[in-house]
């Protein structure tokens, strides 16, 4: 059965000012979003798009001739063992970096969930290496790795076990830096997941101990489904964080006692000696849309992931 | 009347021209401030100094200098040479201004500046390392390398060792006498300090060192003007095979230890194949060590390192004569002894008298009066080169230490067949492989 209003000259100019009203708010918000949607558009979207633009040339920065050459940049990716090296090493480095810091991360917010003295210094002291500069940080680790004074192989001599070169040493390297990339992240990682623990509803918890619930039943059924925002927020951006790890490397293999550079090729230290060093544009380009693209694919994935369990 | 007063402004005019042409070039213009670049922050202190001696004579002539680190200066250089901006002067390695060159943004000498660097205060092979299709281009001001053996003269007589290796044999024979090890079987001083690291055309650099003397090159150039590797070969394989057999079999070296010039300041080498900047920070740093510097030791031939380091005139620049002017005040026979004395690095100059400065640092007379006999290779001056040395550095770093090479000619055959066929695919990509 449908019901028919009563079609009346001023009923009828109402819903048309409610339109023209929406129309006006929306047109206001983008009027006032404007300047700041430029600036985006100039500083990230046109880069981007000149970038894509890019990679379809055989451009020497410091040539004029630059040739068309379509997709023959991306072709050439295929087999270059460099690039090949380099997305394998930044993978296994992503790949590890995140999950290291995401399942370090969660159990400490946990712990540290009552606001005291204590949690609030421990906070602080894990959040300190996420805004301490990256240079002067890699550094400080370069000789914390350092084989002969690093304090790593000095622990490691306390308990009468070999020194290890852990920078110097091809197998060792990447994790080396791997756990640096964690160390750097966690405190991070935390204070976000410390801001959605503390933001669940204390009824949840309420509710869940009358119905017996406790401990890891407790975390399982209410803190974690209750967490996935913020664990999609945190998988999402160290993914994109690990996937761009560059100055902690470029630092680490400078100079005569430091990294073997295949041990630890990343993709955008392939990206930077290719444009930089090597000065092909285009083809540095060409690797910088594909790392594009492989950050963009992880992050849908990641949300379909997540958001499809919600489902 | 009015012919009169046209007559005194073309007097005063004529006159005014006469003077400025009988001044020179810096004094014809009012006031003119040259921008220099250099990528060797080091230098800024010489630039200063001689600009300084430069304004007493040429007052209206300002010089502001901008010094950053090689690999900055030269993506610097990369991104405003060719957008017709960028400094007046700059200099940089060949690596960038064959590209330079290549592309179109830099003239040839103009005559007065040809004439000047052939007038005999520079070697012919320098001379020719600067002249690209018959066409000079900048100015040498100084040699990037002239790589020499340093030993500690002090570590040597404690091992009992009277004399500097003279060949490669001698040389890794005195590394296994002057290496030291702890109780635990760690090394704590190597017996020479190889570059066995990091990343960077620097690795291959240092392996030519070795490479050169033993019968090969990195490219050689065949008659037709291409190249291809030249180290394919047994003195590739040999080459490699000593950096392998230094590391894992005789263990004179070790890629876990301190090394390069702070090693060997701070005593922890006994030997090092470096440049003279090296003299520098040892004067700097331990100004008490007694060590001595002679040629790198002969394998199959005896041979140093040529690395003029150019400086170039902006063609953009709107200052060129007064530029190249003050390039021939910097490169002058006074300001080649300041440089070496101020910065450690040499002047390509041959007619200099280094007689004060050697009395002071004897040290220093390999790399000023190199002995007779010794032939000199250079860089050769193609843009691919740097390409070439940077991604074998890659390989290199992998092959001294790894274990599946030590004792196995097989396997160091080939690693140096992967390099150079990798060397030989850049060349082709760059359109200049050719046998013939």
């Amino acid at each position: 059965m449908s019901r028919t209003l009563p079609v009346t000259a001023p009923a009828a100019r109402a819903p048309a000012r409610r339109v023209s009203r929406r129309w006006g708010t929306y047109v206001y918000c983008f009027l006032v979003l404007l300047p700041v949607l430029a600036l985006f558009a100039y500083i990230r979207l046109f880069p981007i798009a000149r970038s894509v633009v890019l990679s379809l040339y055989n451009w020497n920065l410091a040539s004029s001739h630059r040739p068309f050459v379509g997709l023959a940049n991306y072709a050439r990716l295929s087999s270059d063992e460099n690039f090949l090296l380099a997305l394998k090493n930044t993978t296994l480095y992503s790949i590890s970096t995140v999950l290291c810091s995401t399942v370090l991360a969660l159990p400490l917010a946990l712990a540290l969930t009552r606001a005291t003295w204590s949690s609030t210094l421990y906070q602080a002291l894990y959040f300190l290496p996420v805004i301490t500069p990256m240079v002067p940080m890699a550094i400080a680790w370069k000789w914390i790795y350092d084989y002969n004074y690093g304090i790593f192989n000095y622990l490691l001599s306390l308990a009468h076990l070999p020194a290890v070169g852990w920078l110097v040493s091809a197998g060792v390297a990447l994790w080396a830096l791997v756990i640096m990339g964690v160390w750097k992240i966690l405190g991070y990682n935390l204070i976000l997941f410390l801001v959605g623990i503390r933001n669940i509803p204390a009824v949840y918890f309420e509710a869940s101990s009358i119905d017996g619930a406790a401990g890891w039943a407790r975390f399982r059924f209410i803190t974690l489904p209750l967490l996935k925002p913020i664990l999609l927020y945190v998988l999402v951006t160290a993914t994109i964080q690990a996937y761009n790890v560059f100055t902690q490397v470029y630092v680490m293999t400078l100079g005569s006692q430091s990294a073997p550079g295949q041990a630890v090729r990343v993709l955008v230290y392939d990206i930077y000696e290719n444009g930089f060093h090597f000065f092909r544009m285009g083809y540095a380009s060409a690797e910088a849309v594909v790392l594009t693209l492989i950050v963009l694919g992880l992050t849908v994935i990641q949300f379909g992931a997540v958001r499809g369990e919600e489902a | 009347m009015r012919n009169v007063r046209w007559w005194a402004v073309l007097v005063q005019v004529v006159f005014l021209a006469a003077g400025g042409v009988a001044a020179g070039p810096s004094q014809a213009a009012s006031e003119v401030t040259l921008s220099l670049w250099t990528g060797f922050p080091e230098t800024e202190p010489f630039y200063k100094a001689a600009a300084a001696d430069y304004a007493k004579t040429h007052p209206n002539v300002k010089v502001t200098i901008l010094s950053t680190t090689l690999r900055e200066h030269e993506q610097k250089l990369s991104a405003a040479v060719p957008t017709g901006t960028g400094p007046d002067i700059y200099d940089v390695g060949s690596n960038i201004s064959a590209k330079f060159i290549d592309g179109g943004f830099l003239d040839p000498n103009p005559p007065n500046v040809d004439r000047y660097l052939k007038s005999g205060a520079w070697s012919p092979f320098v001379v020719n390392y600067m002249t690209i299709n018959g066409k000079t281009y900048g100015l040498p001001l100084d040699d990037g390398s002239r790589a020499s053996l340093f030993y500690n003269k002090t570590l040597f007589r404690e091992a009992g060792i009277g004399q500097p290796p003279a060949t490669f044999m001698e040389l890794m024979a005195d590394a296994r006498k002057l290496v030291k090890v702890d109780a635990s079987g760690k090394m704590t001083r190597s017996g020479i300090s190889l570059r066995l690291s990091g990343q960077g055309s620097g690795i291959t650099e240092k392996f030519r060192f070795i490479l050169e003397p033993a019968g090969g090159s990195l490219i050689v150039r065949t008659a037709s003007g291409k190249w291809h590797n030249g180290f394919d070969n047994e003195a590739g394989r040999a080459t490699l095979q000593f950096y392998v057999d230094a590391v894992q079999k005789y263990h004179v070296d070790d890629p876990k230890i301190q090394h390069d010039a702070d090693a060997f300041v701070a005593g922890n080498t006994a030997m090092l194949m470096r440049e003279a900047w090296v003299i520098g920070e040892i004067n700097d740093k331990n100004p008490k060590l007694d060590y001595g510097v002679v040629p790198i030791p002969k394998w199959k031939r005896s041979r140093m390192l040529l690395q003029p380091f150019g400086f170039y005139v902006n063609k953009t620049s709107a200052n060129k004569d007064v530029a190249w002017d003050f390039l021939q005040f910097l490169t002058s026979k006074e300001n080649a002894i300041r440089l070496t004395t101020m910065t450690g690095w040499v002047s390509e100059r041959q007619d200099v008298d280094w007689k004060p400065l050697l009395s002071k640092t004897p040290q220093f007379g390999v790399f000023v009066s190199p002995p007779k006999g010794i032939e000199f290779y250079q860089d050769p001056v193609i843009p691919v080169f740097d390409e070439i040395q940077t991604k074998m550095a890659t390989r290199l770093t992998a092959a001294y230490i790894d274990p599946a090479l030590n004792g196995n000619p097989a396997k160091v055959a080939d690693a140096i067949h992967q390099m150079a066929a990798e060397a030989d695919e850049l060349l082709k990509g760059a359109g200049v492989y050719g046998t013939q």
